[in-house]
């Protein structure tokens, strides 16, 4: 009995110190710092086994103990329940997409997925179930797993580039701070072929940005009249049609295009409708041409900003001309669209800019995580590190062959599939607040499909799982997304005839001792009217 | 005289300055009004909308109070050139760094000024990342400042208009008489068409049943203790009871649920359900210790909700999706409600015993016997309790499909639960001596506080943030530190310089 009452002492602490640190740092950190782990699971264990001795203590069975007994059995019964859940369960989410067919249950556990394209088939690896970072340094084939970070937060980095490149290229990164009185944003670009977190252009509401060679800007300030501009990327140099001479013409539905020649190429440009030249067939695009013919007519109606490293260009629309100027580091420059400004903060000629994932302790605010919502896998292959996480898939050449690496949760394909055909939101009158949500959705099975309505506290059961509308999602084109939580429990029935067995033992108990306390002390043996305390 | 010319020119300029129906109280008080996805009568909403301003169900303004209905209709019907009133409604500003921010040294500003500082508000939330007290200040007056605002343009009173809800100018701008009429003749074509309450609520506003119930618990008790009448004691305690009643029905009737979706609600039907429990009780083993628990436990109760009200909210807004299920909800919730009711009981006659002990004396016969009310106090509670917790799971199972997910209010209703499973164990193996079993039982009421209150207040804001400035946090940390104090003094090692023990 003692012992049980420290174990119940113990098992409550532990839930306190579960729920603090879920305060703090979220679900999933108490969850694998407290709730799921061994010692959390011992104590559980002990209070089981405490359970069925102080019932073996009592026996052969007395008539005054039967609510004792009955009660203990449906402990037993619950936490066997429990044990059967946690064991052969499963608890996850299917996620709808709309008129898109679904059949994986995403579950809890992290693994990294490995695709080899030459086997047409994935390898999944098991991660470390831990609140902290993990060195696991476990060889899987020529692929060596180094260490896990379950929550971890990209840090932005300047890295040197792996590989050398010629100096000829342009490889320049920049990051730039753009900003009015309402908004500000920070924001990188890059050429480096290397870098993989940040691209070359970026669109910040209306407006677009690219970012360009530096060689190439004197080019765009020159107000041509044909508004076009040639670029040659191996000789890093640009130039107009007129300042070569070369005529534009039109074919005989009124397309300008331009025919330029060069150490024996012909290449013909349509500059209308693409910055790539035609083969000399005049069929095929080619995407490869390091001379590429750039129409500045097309970057006039809309706020466009090309940005060139240390230089910057746009068409100011009041005075109807293309305006360049020069940027240095720490400088700034104002730009004619709605009082912005820009400023470069870091420009660099061959580093390349990063996202280097940093181990952390998450924080929860507003039961959403705000810190730590990055998961990091650190690989080594062929004596070079890299890191995958889960934002952000990596593809490498391992032998000469594509092998695609994820960083992903186990999931587990079902046996039919779903189409959400409709979702509906209602909401309180006057407000935004959903009233209710309900998701239509199609069940394709070997039978055929289907029609279900699935909705708060009205569930959908198929085979041996239960579909429970859990949330929704809303794209930026305002369509809806079900999330629905998939769940199969065989200790369900343990659960609830343990809980009928407490409920029924604890009266039966109060009962039979009710009786015998009558019977020892008479019924009105009771000291009545009592007035001391008050 | 110098003063009271400005004053008396003001009050003349000012009466014909404002919509003349702003003073028809009553008739306004009785309009129906659509917020929060819910149909009202207007008395109700401008007192909500009045004290999350001001803090306070009234406006104090040139000397004169203003009753919550007439300031918010002015405010919805005046312009700033016309009505002074409207720089006249101040906002708070104690926090030292929003001083800072908004460039005053005072510790009120006039919402008009601030109007226009949205934006820099808005930035200045934006740009800090930690939640912390000035955080928390900052997202106050923002939402404060964007209801004052909306409420000045009008679009805050929607009124029923021909099968429609529209912002009040476009229905009445001039604040006649016949303006009145009309929303009148509306408020009447809203019952035509369909089934509404407001009437109901306004009349139950109205009669401040609360605060009655909070009088007649007050003189139940004063009876029963001071003037030692049980007769009147039971009287009053019984007219308590039926208050309560009525407010219990009242709010059914016009949320159409179980009146157990909130703090105040919880709060009330606790107490409600404590001294119900006592009386029955009471009545059946003959015994006036009960009704001294249970109108102990009621009088708090309905303290907090007469004057709690940062803390508990007596407004009545709908349910989130998951919660729009009456079988359960009437089922768990009031389990888990009346189990602390009940645990609730055992507590107070804890203290009381501890408390006894240490200033005056208790025979040993009375003190077993106490101990043997406490148990069964505790018994009942606890089985509540689990059956609650169980309820719960099977709940939980039904529309989330998981039993148990350790959620923090679930984890401490447990916690709870094996507190006192170890209390009534240890009792039962005399392992805790009666000496011990008193303090004990006082000390883990805390638990329940903890899942009921600090669960909402301490937890759910994150442990970092709260900074004692919420008022749920503050009550919780008062309670303990008394509680925690009582022990202490009552406990056989601390001693009184002047008595030794």
């Amino acid at each position: 009995m003692k012992f049980a009452v420290i174990l119940l002492i113990l098992f409550a602490l532990g839930m306190i110190i579960g729920t603090l640190l879920e305060s703090y740092y979220g679900t999933d950190f108490a969850n694998r710092l407290v709730y799921k782990t061994p010692a959390f699971f011992l104590i559980q264990f002990l209070m089981f086994v405490s359970i069925i001795v102080a019932a073996l203590r009592r026996m052969p069975p007395k008539k005054r103990l039967y609510g004792f007994y009955v009660v203990h059995t449906g402990l037993v019964l619950l936490g066997a329940g429990g044990f059967i859940t946690w064991h052969s369960g499963v608890d996850g989410q299917i996620h709808l997409p709309p008129n898109s067919p679904s059949r994986e249950i995403i579950l809890d556990d992290d693994i990294l997925k490995i695709k080899y394209d030459d086997r047409s088939s994935y390898v999944d690896y098991n991660l470390p179930y831990t609140p902290f970072a993990k060195e696991i340094n476990n060889n899987f084939e020529n692929i060596k797993l180094k260490r896990y970070y379950p929550f971890a937060e990209n840090k932005f980095k300047w890295l040197p580039a792996k590989k050398n490149y010629n100096t000829q290229t342009d490889l320049h990164s920049s990051k730039y701070f753009i900003s009015n009185p309402q908004v500000s944003e920070e924001f990188t670009l890059s050429l480096h072929p290397e870098s993989v977190d940040f691209q070359s252009s970026v669109s910040l509401g209306p407006l677009s940005i690219h970012y360009l060679p530096e060689s190439i800007s004197s080019c765009f300030t020159k107000n041509s009249p044909s508004k076009l501009v040639f670029w040659n990327q191996n000789r890093r140099e640009c130039f107009t049609p007129e300042s070569r001479n070369l005529e534009i013409r039109k074919t005989n539905s009124g397309k300008r295009f331009i025919v330029f020649k060069e150490s024996g190429m012909v290449l013909t440009f349509f500059p209308d409708h693409s910055p790539w030249p035609m083969d000399s067939t005049l069929k095929n695009i080619n995407q490869n041409s390091p001379i590429r013919l750039f129409n500045h007519s097309l970057f006039e109606k809309a706020p466009h900003l090309f940005l060139f490293g240390r230089k910057v260009a746009y068409y100011d629309k009041d005075e109807e001309k293309w305006t360049g100027e020069d940027i240095k580091i720490g400088g700034s420059v104002e730009l004619p669209w709605m009082g912005f400004e820009i400023s470069l903060s870091d420009h660099r000629i061959t580093d390349v800019p990063s996202y280097v994932p940093e181990k952390t302790i998450p924080i929860q605010q507003n039961s959403q995580l705000i810190k730590g919502n990055l998961r990091a896998l650190e690989l080594e292959v062929e004596g070079q590190s890299f890191w995958v996480t889960n934002q952000r898939p990596m593809k490498l050449l391992i032998n000469g062959q594509p092998v695609a690496f994820y960083l992903t949760k186990r999931t587990l394909t079902l046996p039919f599939e779903f189409v959400l055909t409709k979702f509906n939101m209602d909401k309180d009158p006057g407000t935004n607040n959903p009233a209710s949500y309900e998701s239509f959705v199609k069940l394709f099975t070997s039978d055929g499909p289907s029609d279900h309505h699935i909705f708060m506290n009205n569930p959908l059961k198929h085979e041996k799982f239960t579909f429970y509308q859990a949330s929704y999602s809303q794209d930026q084109n305002g369509n809806y997304s079900s999330t629905l939580s998939a769940n199969y429990d065989p200790g369900r029935f343990f659960k609830y005839a343990g809980s009928l067995l407490l409920f029924i033992g604890s009266i039966a108990h109060y009962l039979l001792n009710k009786k015998r306390y009558q019977q020892k002390f008479g019924k009105d043996n009771k000291p009545i009217l009592r007035e001391n305390i008050v | 005289m110098k003063k009271i010319i400005p004053l008396l020119i003001s009050f003349c300029l000012l009466s014909p300055l404002y919509a003349s129906i702003c003073d028809n109280t009553k008739e306004l008080g009785k309009l129906p009004i659509q917020q929060n996805g819910r149909t009202k009568p207007l008395l109700v909403h401008s007192k909500e909308m009045i004290r999350f301003l001001t803090g306070k169900s009234s406006i104090k303004f040139q000397g004169n109070k203003i009753d919550a209905v007439t300031a918010y209709c002015r405010l919805s019907l005046g312009t700033p050139s016309g009505d002074p009133l409207i720089s006249g409604i101040l906002a708070r500003t104690d926090h030292i760094e929003v001083q800072k921010l908004l460039e005053v040294d005072s510790k009120t500003v006039p919402f008009v000024d601030l109007q226009d500082e949205i934006q820099k508000i808005r930035m200045a939330l934006f740009k800090i990342k930690e939640e912390n007290p000035y955080k928390k200040a900052l997202k106050k007056l923002l939402n404060q400042t964007a209801l004052f605002k909306d409420i000045t343009a009008g679009n805050n009173w929607l009124t029923y208009s021909g099968g429609n809800w529209l912002p009040i100018r476009s229905v009445a701008n001039n604040g006649t008489n016949d303006e009145l009429n009309l929303l009148k003749s509306n408020a009447i074509d809203l019952k035509k068409s369909e089934k509404t309450t407001f009437e109901l609520e306004y009349t139950f506003a109205k009669a401040h049943l609360p605060s009655w119930a909070l009088v007649t618990s007050l003189l139940a008790l004063a009876f029963l203790t001071l003037f030692k009448k049980f007769n009147l004691a039971l009287g009053f305690a019984f007219i308590t009871v039926i208050l309560e009643s009525l407010i219990l029905i009242f709010r059914i009737y016009i949320s159409g649920r179980a009146p157990i979706t909130n703090m105040y609600e919880t709060v009330m039907f606790s107490g409600y359900g404590a001294l119900v429990l006592a009386l029955v009780l009471g009545h059946f083993k003959k015994d006036k210790t009960y009704v001294y628990m249970g109108l102990c436990y009621n009088m708090m109760t309905l303290m907090m909700m007469n004057f709690a009200t940062s803390m508990l909210s007596s407004s009545i807004s709908p349910l989130v999706p998951v919660l729009r299920d009456n079988f359960w909800l009437s089922t768990h919730v009031t389990m888990i409600i009346l189990s602390y009711g009940a645990l609730a009981l055992s507590w107070i006659l804890a203290n009381t015993v501890l408390l006894k002990k240490r200033f005056s004396t208790i025979s040993s016969e009375d003190n077993r016997y106490y101990n043997d009310l406490m148990y069964t106090c505790l018994k009942y509670g606890t089985v509540m309790l689990g059956a609650g917790i169980l309820l719960g799971g099977v709940w939980a199972d039904y529309s989330w499909g998981r039993f148990w997910g350790w959620d923090p209010k679930e984890t401490w209703s447990l916690i709870a639960f094996c507190l006192y499973m170890a209390i009534l164990h240890g009792k039962y193996t005399s392992w805790i001596s009666p000496k011990l079993f008193v303090p004990l039982v006082a000390s883990a009421f805390m638990s329940i506080m903890m899942a009921w209150f600090g669960v909402n207040y301490i937890l759910a804001s994150g442990l970092h943030s709260y900074g004692f400035s919420a008022g749920g946090a503050v009550f919780l940390g008062t309670f303990f530190t008394l509680q925690i104090l009582i022990i202490i003094i009552t406990s056989e090692k601390f001693s009184f310089p002047k008595k030794a023990s």
